[in-house]
Order: C-alpha cells, then structure tokens, then sequence
C-alpha cells in the first residue's frame, strides 16, 4: 500500500488531549501518534482503546475512556464532515462491549478550531464538573448548580456563562443517574443516544464538555471542496420556509389532521458545514416542562411518537439504485429534500413502488402527545429509540397479551396518553421505585429481569401485513434484535418491509457488531440486487449479500473515519467519493481499494477488541444476529439457522475470516498491517490454525 | 422585499448600501450549516474558522433560529472615514461605492472596526491583524459566494426578489 506515514499539515489539526478528571489533569497526545495509519473519528479512537483498556473493565468504571473524536474533514467545509464520532465502553449493549456512536452539530468542529482532533476522557471527578475548552486551554470546573438540569437548560446556561460562541455536549437527568440508556446532547437537539454513553458521562460526575474556538483548519484543496458542496448529496438549492400545515403529514403513514396551522414545519442541517438539509423541524411545539414552547428536530424516530398505526414502509429507490436514479438512505421520507427523479429511467416505477409497513395500530395520531413524548426524551437524555420503538410498543403489545396484567405502574398502561408517558418516564429517569430502577436499565435488560420467556418472546398476533395485505407477521411483544437494542429496518417489527437482499445484509452487520448498526450502515445496492435477492432462502446461498454487508461495513467505517454521514455515503455510483473527501481534506491521495484497507484495518482491531475483552467469535455471535430472522418478515418468509449459517461462512470468507470461529487469519492481521494484534492474538490462543484459512 | 433585523443597533434602510440580507423565516429558514461563513473564508483565506469570516453566522444551538449579520455597505461608509490610511488600506469601488480592504496597506489600527455602527461589529481583524469586511466579493465572477453556497436560498442580495418556495436555482 502506498500509504502516507506522515501527518500531513492539513486536515488535522495536530492534537488529542487525554483529560483525567480524577486528578483534573490534561495531557497531550500528538495526533501523528494515530493518524493517517488510523485516518480520524473511530479508527483513532479503536486504537486508542485497543492500546489503554484491559479485559474486565465495566462501562461506568472511571478506566473507561469515552472518547470524541473528529476526522480529518471535519470543520473543513466538506459537507458532513461535521459529525463527530464517540467510543468507549457501552452500558446500553448487552452484554457491555466497545461500542461506537456518532452524533452531529457543532461539537467536533469546534473541538477543530479549538485546536484538537479529538478527546478522551478518563477518570471520575469528585464532585459534578464541566470541562471546558477554549482555544487549546482545557479547564475543570465545579457544576453543581448544573447538576439536575435538563439538555436545553444546560446547554443554555453553559452559553450564557461562556458566550453564544460556546458548544456543549452535555447529560441530563438520565445520564446523571446512569440510566443505561441515557444520550449525551448537543447542538440542533444531535444526540449521541444508543449506546448509552450519557450514563459514561454520569458516572465520571461529568456534566458538559463546553469548546470555544477561533482557531483556523485549513483543508488542502479549496476548490475541490467547493466541489464537494456542490456535487455530494447532490443538493437543492431552493428555499426553505416555514410551512404551516393543516395535518401532522411528515411520512405516508404519519398523516393525521391537526387544528389548521399549528404544525409548522420545514428543514434543517444537522451538523457544521453540511450541504443537505435532511433533519424535519417542527416549530413552536407543546413541551414537557414549562417552558411551555419549543422546536424540535425529528430524523427518523422521533415522529413515531405521534402516530403509529402503520410501521415504517419503504420504497426501492430509498436504498436500492440504478445509474439514473440513485439516492440516499431513507431519502423522501418526509423530512429530506430529495432531487426529483430522473423520469426517463425505465425501472423508475419499480424505485417507487411502495413497499407499505404492516398494520399496527399501536396509538392514534396526537401531535401534542408526540411533542411532549420527544421533548421529554430530549431533555431528560435518554434514547427515543428505546422508549419509541421498545419501551412503548411493548407495553401495548404486553397489554393487550395480558402479560403486564400485574404490573402496577401508579396510572393505567396507555403509551398513546401524554400524562402516563410524562409519569413512566419521570419514574424511569429518577429511578424512582422498583419499575423506575428496572426500565433505566434499559429495555433488554428490564425484560430479562421479568423474565425474558414470558416478557420477552410471548408472541404478539395483532400485527397485518400490508405487502401481502391481510397476512398474520406473529412476532413477539418486545422488539428486541440484537446485543440489547431494537428493530431497526431488520425485516421484522418496526421498519419491517424491507426484502431480504436488504435485511440479511443488515443482519450481518448486525452481527459482528455491537449495537444497532443501521445508523451508519444503511443497506445500499443496485435494483439488479435487491431484485436478485428477493428469495430469503437462495439469498442466504448468495455472496452478493455477504460482498453488500462487507461493503457497507467498509463504508460505516470511512464514514466515522473520514467523517462522512450516513445520508451522503455510500454513493453506489461514485465509488471514490470518499477518497475526494480526503484528498481535498489532507492531501492524502488514496485509491479507494487503499482506502477500503485502510478501513478494513479499523474494523478488523474492532473485532480484535471484542476477542480480547468479549470472547467474540462465531459461537457468540451467529446465534445473537440470527434470532430476528425465525419471524416472518412482511411476506412471511423466515430463515433457517442453518441457511443464516451458509450466508455466515461466506460473509466471513469475504473478511479473511476463519470460518469455524470467526477470528481474522494471520494473513488477513498482517495485510491489514496489524502484525502487532496478530501476535496478542497468537498469545491468546485465537489466531485460527494456518489449516483453517480462507 | 422583506428583511430581517440585522443586529441590535439599527439604521434607516436608505443609509444602507446593495448588502446581503438574510430572508424572512416564512420566505426561507436559515438551515443552519454555516456554509455561508465557511465559504466565505475558504475563498478568501483558504481556511475555515471564524477569524477569517466575512460574514457572521450565529448559531442557535437550542430554538435553531438562527442570525446571519452581514455588512450593510453604509452609504456614508463609517469604516472609511475612520481609516488613518484611507484609499490605500481602506478604499471605495467607484462602481459599486463599496467599500474594500487593500490588506497590504492595513496596519491593523482597528478603528474601522471601531467606527462600525452595528452590533456585532461586521467588520474584524483577522488573524494577521488585517481588516477583514464583505466587498460582496467583488471581481467574483460568480458574486458573493456565500449566496452562491446557501442551499437553502437564506440569504440573498437586498435588491433581489425572495427566492420562491420549490424552485431550484441553478448555478
């Protein structure tokens, strides 16, 4: 590989600072220590945690480092740069395992200008704090009077002392009490929410992380930036007003009168220097708490709060392309701005054929009760997705089960009424009483307390498909997929519809990962593909599946590396967009096969990580990923464990994996410049006999 | 046309000079990227970072209503008059009347910056204590890029008609 072992001038900015707050210490890490071997975001922080942490650290333990990590575009100007990657140890998995997380807003490039490409944070301090950072200047400060505030106060108050300049990323009251599944907040309501890192932050006694800066990054390529604005994403230019609308109508299947006027509604940037504008903003919506109004931002989950009565449908054209018409995830489901379709395209009409989500009827359209559900999730911290997609869909579907007939939450269990869900999740947030103190642990964890046999996998009868209309999809009543978190475009549950060539695919990255993967690694494909793979049997005997699931690994990677987002990456059609990204970043010239090498790398430590501190192999994982793929999807169709195995020992010969344990050959170690891991792997006796290789 | 305050210090539209202005919410919402300031000092400085912005995006991080404070091109141009090297650090378009920074010559004095009338200020020292202000980036072919660059159509020129809902301009 004709790699670049210098750290070039531009890009970067050159340090990462190593923040103790046990003794309120900074030290300072050059950049170059990583980087470009390990290129930004992730990759850098994988090595960091592959370097410093021991097997048998807990999440909440002060050794876990919770890192926030930048890339190299990062406050450059190229579009989604802004998104900042962070890793440490994750509460919200199940079991515990390194996780990753990502969130946008204005944190990472203003981590840039105040002079660091990123940071980890290790210890506990004495007391609440907050760490400010100004201008290369790292600060501890007492933040007992923030301590019990909410996300937006906090942030508010933090802007107030240190200037409208000022970014935070900050904890609320889930974090503070460690709930599992407690989000770290930001800029423009960006959360880094899954994994559960607001309750790392909460047991640091870490409040906020403030960052100022006026400091310069200086990309290699102006030009070819200004390329980039234009061209990736293929952006709108056109206007953005405010719409007053007479109807809650955000998706096909989230459409529901409201009083004339009161939903007002456009568009909104996610994070620095994007050039789309993808996230739905509502304004002037009804609030948890006194401050009576708010505006809220909604990506995807958000909007399920006012309404479910259909899960999530889908169309082709949101994930699967030709030359003329392609596009990015989940594009055109109300909340982005997409480029109107290339009419002359002969398969326009199979892009755009819907494929509806079942019948579900879980709660009626309520668009207060919806602003009041995501605001209190906002500013309490904690994940949507758990409360959305798990916490409430399985408290309708326990109900009308008859499991929770003896569960007495102090009100009647009715997710679709305002004031219960305020009252469940005060309990939740504050644990108070034996059912606050299960649920903030976190749904997969609450269910297995119960008793996962009863709570967890007693099956549910009321949900109808509507690909094939009338059909029964019998699933159980906790929306449970993998590794502690929930449905995410999977085939079954919530987001259901997808076909196969989408969710085993999904289901693989699932599996040698250690939380909801689709975030950063939406399924993308030719129409040829999902065309070929609609037969979940032959699919599963398909290598095109395990090559789109390695593909979009490899690019999830580039994406927290580089940084890139998930609605811009990747461009099936512009293969090397991510390369341009870099080069007009650094300088670095990469061809992509170099760059998906270099990815390969930063996945493959991810994977030395859980072999050393969490027995991963196949044994452990196939099991996990599979479980999802024995209910029917939305046509009915389920996968044997022995067709998941087949696909299994192809995806992991794509990997230069062992196929009986799933551990990466010396020779696949070694390509990927990791001698160093192929060694500890030796001593620890889970480098895969020479005999075994493929 | 319809503009939106820019700043906390006023004056009379007929003391102002063809400036960028930042439409109405119900015209267009500003989305929030920066492109306008992150342009703005790439093609001028050929980095990013808010020393070298000409143009002065505030970020709301809560309620995201955002600001964008450009200069007003002041038909009196204060700026001007309190420069100490005036028309050779500090001059005037004659065919424009706008008013341009000659860095060369700036000696960092600041007292255009000073003389300003506006809050925040719309003009700064960069980080070579030059002065920095919008000249609507004049001889650019293409004219301010940070119009150029909005996708959103946010900001326009203060003559210009507001951008309709569902066109797309193209470049």
């Amino acid at each position: 590989m004709s790699e670049q072992t210098q750290l070039p001038q531009y890009g970067y900015v050159g340090k990462i600072a190593w923040i103790d707050l046990t003794d309120q210490s900074v030290k300072i890490i050059p950049t170059s220590d990583y980087a470009p071997k390990f290129i930004g975001g992730r990759a850098i922080a994988t090595k960091i945690y592959w370097d410093v942490t021991k097997p048998g650290m807990k999440a909440l333990d002060p050794e876990n480092p919770l890192m926030f990590m930048t890339g190299p575009t990062t406050a450059t100007g190229i579009p989604t740069g802004g998104r900042t990657s962070v890793c440490a140890m994750a509460p919200n998995n199940l079991p515990e395992q390194f996780c990753w997380g990502n969130m946008g807003g204005w944190f990472g490039a203003k981590l840039k200008f105040a002079g660091f490409d990123g940071i980890v944070i290790v210890g506990r301090a004495e007391i609440p704090v907050y760490v400010k950072i100004d201008d290369g200047e790292i600060t501890f400060h007492d933040a007992r009077n923030l301590w019990g505030t909410l996300t937006h106060d906090c942030q508010e108050k933090l802007s107030a002392i240190h200037g409208k300049e000022a970014v935070s990323a900050v904890i609320g009251p889930a974090g503070e009490n460690l709930c599992r599944n407690a989000s770290i907040n930001t800029s423009n309501d960006n959360v880094a929410a899954k994994a559960g890192f607001g309750a790392v932050m909460g047991s640091k006694n870490l409040k906020a992380i403030v960052v100022k800066g006026t400091g310069d990054v200086r990309p290699y390529d102006v030009d070819m930036v200004l390329k980039l604005r234009k061209t990736m994403g293929n952006p709108q230019r056109k206007a953005n007003p405010v719409e007053h609308l007479d109807r809650c109508a955000f998706r096909a299947h989230i459409n529901f009168e409201t009083e004339p006027g009161v939903v007002k509604k456009t568009n909104v940037s996610c994070s620095h220097g994007c050039n789309m504008r993808c996230n739905l903003f509502v304004l002037d919506t009804k609030s948890a708490f006194p401050r009576k109004v708010t505006n809220q931002v909604h990506k995807c989950i958000g909007v399920y709060a006012f309404q479910m009565t259909e899960d999530c449908g889908m169309f082709p054209g949101m994930f699967f392309h030709t030359e003329k018409n392609h596009n990015q995830a989940c594009l055109g489901q109300g909340a982005q701005v997409p480029p109107p379709p290339d009419t002359s395209d002969p398969y326009l009409e199979e892009l755009m054929t819907r494929r509806p989500g079942s019948t579900m009827n879980f709660w009626d359209g309520d668009y207060d009760r919806g602003n009041v559900i995501n605001d209190l999730c906002t500013q309490y911290g904690i994940d949507k997705w758990d409360v959305i997609v798990w916490l409430m869909t399985w408290l309708v579907m326990g109900k009308r089960t008859g499991v929770l007939e003896d569960m007495d939450l102090g009100m009647e269990i009715d997710p679709g009424n305002e004031e219960f869900m305020k009252h469940l999740l005060d309990m939740i947030v504050y644990r108070k009483g034996y059912w606050g103190n299960l649920f903030a642990e976190g749904m997969a964890r609450a269910i297995r307390t119960l008793g996962k046999e009863k709570y967890g996998d007693t099956i549910y009868k009321g949900i109808i498909s509507n690909v094939v209309p009338g059909l029964q999809l019998d699933i159980p009543i906790s929306f449970e997929s993998s590794w502690g978190h929930c449905f995410h475009w999977q085939g079954r549950g919530f987001q259901g519809s997808p076909p196969p060539g989408y969710y085993l695919s999904a289901t693989l990255m699932l599996m040698t990962n250690t939380r909801d993967a689709q975030t950063n690694s939406h399924v993308h494909g030719t129409l040829d593909y999902m065309k070929e793979t609609m037969d979940a049997h032959k699919a599963c005997l398909n290598r095109k599946v395990a090559e789109n699931a390695f593909m979009g690994e490899i690019k999830a990677e580039m994406k927290e590396c580089v940084t890139c987002c998930d609605l811009q990456s990747p461009q099936i059609f512009w293969p090397d967009m991510e390369c341009q990204m870099l080069e007009a970043a650094t300088g670095i010239k990469m061809t992509e096969e170099e760059l998906y090498l270099a990815c390969e790398r930063s996945k493959n430590l991810f994977r030395a990580i859980l072999m050393r501190d969490s027995n991963r192999c196949r044994a452990q994982e196939e099991p996990e990923a599979y479980r999802p793929l024995q209910y029917p999807d939305c046509e009915g169709q389920t996968v044997a464990p022995e067709e998941f195995a087949k696909l299994v020992d192809l995806y992991y010969d794509v990997w230069g994996w062992d196929r009986e344990t799933g551990w990466p050959t010396r020779e696949t170690w070694i390509r990927c410049g990791l001698e160093d891991v192929a060694e500890e792997m030796e001593r620890l006796g889970k480098l895969p006999p020479e005999k075994s290789s493929k | 046309m319809k503009e939106k305050k820019q700043g906390i210090k006023e004056r009379p539209a007929e003391e102002l000079g063809r400036h960028i202005i930042q439409w109405d919410p119900d015209i267009s919402l500003c989305a929030g990227c920066g492109a306008c300031e992150i342009v703005c000092s790439l093609i001028h400085e050929g980095v990013s970072g808010s020393r070298s912005r000409r143009i002065f995006f505030e970020h709301d991080s809560i309620q995201l209503m955002h600001k964008v404070y450009t200069c007003q091109q002041c038909l009196d141009h204060p700026c001007y008059n309190a420069c100490p090297l005036k028309d050779k650090a500090m001059l005037i378009d004659p065919e424009t009347n706008i008013v341009y920074v000659n860095e060369e010559e700036c000696i960092g004095c600041a007292r255009c910056v000073k003389a300003c009338p506006f809050e925040p200020k719309r003009i700064q020292l960069n980080r070579n204590k030059k002065a920095i202000k919008c000249d609507l980036c004049r001889g650019r072919e293409n004219g301010p890029a940070c119009i150029e660059y909005c996708q959103c159509l946010a900001i326009g020129m203060s003559d210009d008609s507001p951008p309709v809902p569902g066109v797309v301009v193209k470049v």
